[in-house]
């Protein structure tokens, strides 16, 4: 392939981390133009495009939330001399 | 020798964000939800000895946790001495206002939706447990916080590209775990 096709036609593994980025709104537009071009012609990529969005979209609509981490902290201290209270 | 053990120094790292998102949609409190967390983890120390390993850890955390929640909610409704109803058309300073709620929902956009949706977090939490811890921390710090790339990295002290093929396998095994468990 000359370098020039090398440099349009990107491999799986390429195009799944473009892919991977550009759900996080992270692929620059000449990532997303090679992802387009690989998806045209790659029927598994697709399907795993399709499926990522898709997650994507599931975890924007969960709206999970993500304990702030001084409470965790403070709940690991908590267990900690607890634990090694029950066990004198 | 059972199954199931317990590991407490783990729970917070384990089990505290499931905890969190199992509370926050009963409660609709932080405040509120952070102590009952920290109460239920307390109360399962003390009662680390009645722990049989049927169970699975989480399992046995929620139990407790949902004692907890009832509890919070008998108390407050004790305080007022009385359980709460709320009836709104009594007043007539208010006539008419009733009309407004009258109107009927969305068809886009109902209650069972919002449901759904707080159990599909709680699906997602669990099957980020099928895979490595650090690499689900990574995801959720990622995903759910939208974390800097450059942030994480320095955190976990990885480069980009470990970082993304760590979200690409935590992406694929999450895609994988809820097709099975959710769809």
């Amino acid at each position: 392939m000359s370098k020039k096709n090398k440099f349009f036609f990107i491999d799986c593994s390429k195009a799944a981390d473009c892919c991977n980025k550009a759900q996080y709104e992270e692929a620059n537009f000449l990532d997303k133009a090679k992802l387009y071009i690989h998806l045209a012609f790659c029927k598994t990529c697709r399907k795993f495009s399709q499926r990522n969005s898709k997650l994507t979209d599931l975890l924007h609509k969960s709206k999970i939330e993500h304990c702030p981490e001084e409470k965790k902290q403070q709940w690991r201290e908590e267990i900690k001399k607890e634990f090694a209270e029950e066990r004198t | 020798m059972s199954a199931n053990t317990l590991d407490p120094n783990k729970w917070v790292d384990r089990y505290s964000d499931y905890l969190f998102n199992y509370t926050i949609v009963r409660v609709n409190n932080r405040e509120v939800a952070n102590d009952l967390i920290s109460e239920t983890f307390l109360a399962a120390l003390k009662s680390a000895k009645n722990f049989k390993g049927e169970a699975s850890e989480r399992t046995w955390l929620i139990s407790i946790l949902k004692r907890k929640i009832i509890d919070y909610y008998r108390k407050i409704n004790s305080r007022k001495g009385k359980a709460e109803v709320k009836i709104n058309y009594s007043d007539d300073f208010n006539d008419g206002e009733w009309l407004e709620e009258q109107v009927a929902d969305q068809f886009d956009k109902t209650a069972e939706d919002e449901m759904e949706n707080t159990e599909l977090g709680l699906a997602i939490l669990e099957c980020l447990d099928s895979i490595n811890e650090k690499h689900a921390e990574i995801f959720k710090r990622k995903t759910i916080d939208g974390a800097d790339t450059e942030a994480i990295c320095n955190e976990f002290k990885i480069t980009p590209s470990n970082l993304w093929v760590i979200i690409h396998r935590a992406r694929t095994a999450l895609a994988a775990c809820l097709e099975k468990n959710w769809f």
